[in-house]
């Protein structure tokens, strides 16, 4: 994580992201028991040795034609959208000026109590408490219900989950290091693998409305024309400029509000 | 296509920075040394130049704490002098406190080396590594108790003048 100054001059955290040697290995389409269809590009991210890989693993990459990956991930898409077996994406496929939500696990905080973990309020630092200040204190009813309700809020492991932070703005883009900022925190600890997705909230939803509504202007942020389709790819990043950067929106905190 | 006319076709209000100079070393493509890089790159020459010298831990032309500074700034207040309380060193991220008395009130402001409203640091008065000709030396790093004692803050200050 580091930090970025705007055009204003305001200061703002950032995240910094980077895309190793992201492939695709698979376009997969299902079809259910009500003939809808599934379908999906399943991408594949950083380079392992294939001594430390499955041989069912190690077949399924030699059948995609890439080279052993660490992590393989699958994005639902559109029957159109799928992307040929073995194309290398770029972080030139995310707009400088989009949203997009970035899931990862937590951090592991360990065993927690209900403090923390749930928020309660423990009880008095005095007046005679004892021994029992960050306790949740009772935890039922007398003998009605006569038990403890299954889903009881209580002490226990907190983090090491998978979280989703949503609606980060991507602040800039360099293709050489193939490099994403994302203004804001994202979960987990430092090199931890992140999956990065359009925003449901601030994109997705919003374009359905819009393009439901007929307001076909509105379908994208403000200053993105398109995004790159099906994907940003390696060769679309030669094309392309190698560091972008998106504006900000906001106003100055420094002028006063005329 | 890369065109002159529409050199980015996604976005109509994105930037374009120019790509680096030299191209990125290969261990960088697996991210190690990254941060460091960035740290290195992003911001321009002349601010890069304020971290390795004056902020940094270890350079002959540090500037020690209890050292007096005034700094020219872009927006209200145009200066501010004061005595250096301490440098929070975070690479990019690299702030520094100085406290003064304005109007027999004591002042604090914290400035990021690298904002772009930071535009020069003139050190008025050097805290020296031995004391005497150098300068008087702190031994703290960082100089809170100053907001408790006004006798010492009117010491260093009168060094200025005198």
């Amino acid at each position: 994580m580091t930090v970025m100054w705007d055009d204003h001059g305001a200061r703002f955290p950032v995240t910094v992201l980077q895309l190793e040697n992201c492939q695709v290995t698979a376009n997969i389409k299902t079809v259910r028991k009500d003939l809808s269809e599934y379908h999906a590009v399943q991408v594949a991210a950083t380079d392992r040795p294939a001594k430390t890989a499955t041989k069912q693993m190690l077949g399924h990459f030699k059948k995609a034609g890439v080279d052993p990956k660490r992590i393989v991930k699958e994005f639902p898409v559109t029957p159109d959208a799928h992307v040929p077996i073995g194309t290398t994406l770029s972080a030139v496929h995310f707009v400088p000026g989009q949203y997009v939500d970035v899931i990862a696990n937590s951090l592991g905080k360990g065993f927690q109590g209900t403090m923390k973990k749930w928020n309660f309020k423990g009880l008095r630092a005095s007046h005679g408490v004892s021994v029992s200040h960050r306790s949740a204190g009772a935890i039922g009813a007398h003998q009605d219900p006569g038990r403890v309700w299954p889903g009881k809020k209580m002490a226990g492991r907190l983090g090491g989950v998978r979280t989703t932070t949503q609606n980060l703005a991507v602040i800039r883009v360099d293709s050489a290091l193939d490099l994403i900022f994302v203004r804001g925190c994202v979960p987990g600890i430092d090199d931890a693998h992140v999956m990065v997705r359009d925003a449901k909230k601030k994109m997705i939803s919003v374009a359905r409305v819009n393009h439901a509504k007929g307001d076909f202007d509105k379908l994208l942020p403000k200053g993105i024309l398109g995004l790159p389709f099906p994907a940003g790819t390696k060769e679309m990043a030669k094309e392309l400029p190698s560091v972008i950067e998106a504006p900000t929106h906001r106003r100055s905190p420094f002028l006063p509000i005329s | 296509m890369s065109t002159a006319a529409q050199p980015y076709p996604f976005s109509s209000a994105a930037k374009i920075l120019p790509p680096p100079a030299t191209p990125p070393p290969a261990p960088l493509m697996q991210g190690k040394g990254l941060m460091q890089y960035l740290t290195q790159t992003l911001p321009s020459p002349d601010k890069q130049k304020l971290l390795t010298t004056y902020f940094s831990r270890r350079h002959p032309l540090r500037i020690l704490p209890g050292s007096v500074l005034t700094v020219m700034l872009g927006h209200a207040p145009t200066t501010f002098s004061g005595v250096l309380m301490s440098v929070r060193r975070r690479g990019l991220d690299t702030s520094f406190v100085l406290r003064n008395v304005i109007n027999r009130t004591g002042v604090e402001m914290q400035f990021f080396v690298m904002s772009p409203h930071l535009k020069n640091i003139k050190i008025m008065q050097r805290a020296g590594g031995g004391g005497g000709k150098a300068g008087r030396r702190m031994r703290r790093a960082k100089l809170f108790y100053l907001r408790d004692s006004p006798e010492k803050m009117s010491a260093i200050s009168a060094g200025v003048r005198g």
